[in-house]
């Protein structure tokens, strides 16, 4: 169906994206499977980055990786990887937190007249494969959002303890009560993905993000993702620091929603 | 009292201080006149602490220091609250920006491939 991948090189630009042509958006829209992209935020993700842009490319997926203000080798590595194929690359020019970079994503893939939306995290402890099971309550209309689901039984001890209790904060603060609060993988139905506003710039967006739903009424549906516990992505994400640091945003926020 | 001087000269280098930021345009008008009335009041109260008594009285705290000291530790919450709230609208200001500009260079790259492309 990817007809137009692009044979020309633009990589004189020394940057991103090809293949953003208005005709290869015609052609997708003209395809049966939907459009899907893949939003990948990034900040100094330069050891794994490579790969997972790697691995999407070979599954046809339409990737947008936005680096966010990285002060390594992400962004070259990024557009080097992806150049000539369907991918964009957008670059925030200040650090500003993987949720203010997944809203950057999400804009740019419902400017390109996204159908299904999957943000996936940068650190490699997603499965491409799961790209496909998440999309497909979306595909066949059963649900508005998807969440992946890990499996906390499998999830080291350290993790397993900041991530339920962000499950309890989620559902106190936002009223709505999910297996998996706290994972990056989800996909997000281009209706869902403009109707979703939320503020945070840190970890707090994936539970503001379930809140949205909550306030949408949209359908929800959890599917089992793998998950690739690495010594690296160990460093990364949610653990119990994190979980306070969102608890106190949160009830900041609580307090000013009062006050203001 | 040592402490009635001390006052005083604090409350002066404070208003010396708003004067001249207010000068270099790093404050508002409006600021400014709430600050000087700020450190006038702690002026007076510093030269007739006994007026504070009669606020005491009013309020049933025994001693009018007291209610002064309680009233400044309230308005500096305020204040602080206030600068929290100021920051953080302005954090997501630079946010909003930040994704903008992202979103605009990648737009332009486009518009440059278009064109080379046409050529």
């Amino acid at each position: 169906m990817r007809s137009a991948v692009d044979k020309d090189d633009f990589s004189s630009y020394g940057v991103n994206s090809v293949n953003h042509s208005f005709e290869s958006n015609m052609n997708y829209l003209e395809s049966s499977k939907p459009a899907i992209y893949v939003v990948i935020p990034a900040y100094n993700e330069s050891k794994t980055i490579k790969n997972i842009i790697e691995e999407l490319k070979s599954r046809k997926f339409n990737i947008i990786i936005v680096d966010d203000g990285s002060t390594d080798k992400t962004y070259e590595i990024a557009s080097k990887s992806i150049n000539n194929s369907n991918g964009l690359i957008y670059k925030h020019v200040l650090n500003r937190g993987v949720g203010a970079a997944l809203k950057t994503g999400i804009k740019a893939a419902l400017a390109r007249n996204a159908e299904i939306i999957v943000t996936f995290d940068a650190d490699g402890q997603h499965d491409p494969d799961d790209i496909s099971n998440l999309c497909q309550p979306i595909i066949d209309g059963k649900a508005d959002v998807v969440n992946g689901m890990r499996n906390f039984n499998e999830m080291p001890a350290s993790k397993k303890l900041g991530n339920q209790i962000m499950n309890v904060i989620t559902q106190i603060f936002y009223g709505i009560k999910v297996n998996d609060s706290q994972t990056g993988f989800k996909a997000f139905s281009n209706n869902a993905a403009q109707l979703l506003d939320f503020n945070s710039r840190g970890f707090g967006v994936i539970s503001e993000i379930m809140g949205e739903v909550k306030k949408n009424d949209l359908r929800m549906e959890e599917v089992p993702i793998k998950t690739i516990y690495t010594d690296y992505s160990m460093t990364k994400g949610t653990n119990l620091k994190v979980g306070l640091k969102i608890l106190f945003r949160l009830i900041i926020n609580l307090f000013k929603k009062v006050l203001a | 009292m040592i402490y009635q001087y001390f006052g005083v000269f604090i409350s002066l280098i404070a208003i010396i201080l708003g004067i001249l930021r207010f000068k270099e345009n790093k404050m508002t008008l409006g600021m400014l006149s709430f600050w000087i009335f700020i450190w006038i009041a702690v002026i007076l109260v510093s030269i007739y602490p006994n007026s504070t008594n009669i606020l005491a009285s009013m309020t049933g705290i025994q001693r009018g220091l007291d209610l002064i000291i309680i009233l400044g530790l309230f308005g500096s919450y305020y204040l602080i609250f206030k600068i929290y709230t100021m920051i953080e609208s302005m954090e997501q200001e630079i946010t909003k920006l930040v994704s903008e500009i992202a979103l605009l260079m990648e737009e332009i790259e486009e518009k440059k491939d278009i064109e080379t492309k046409s050529k």
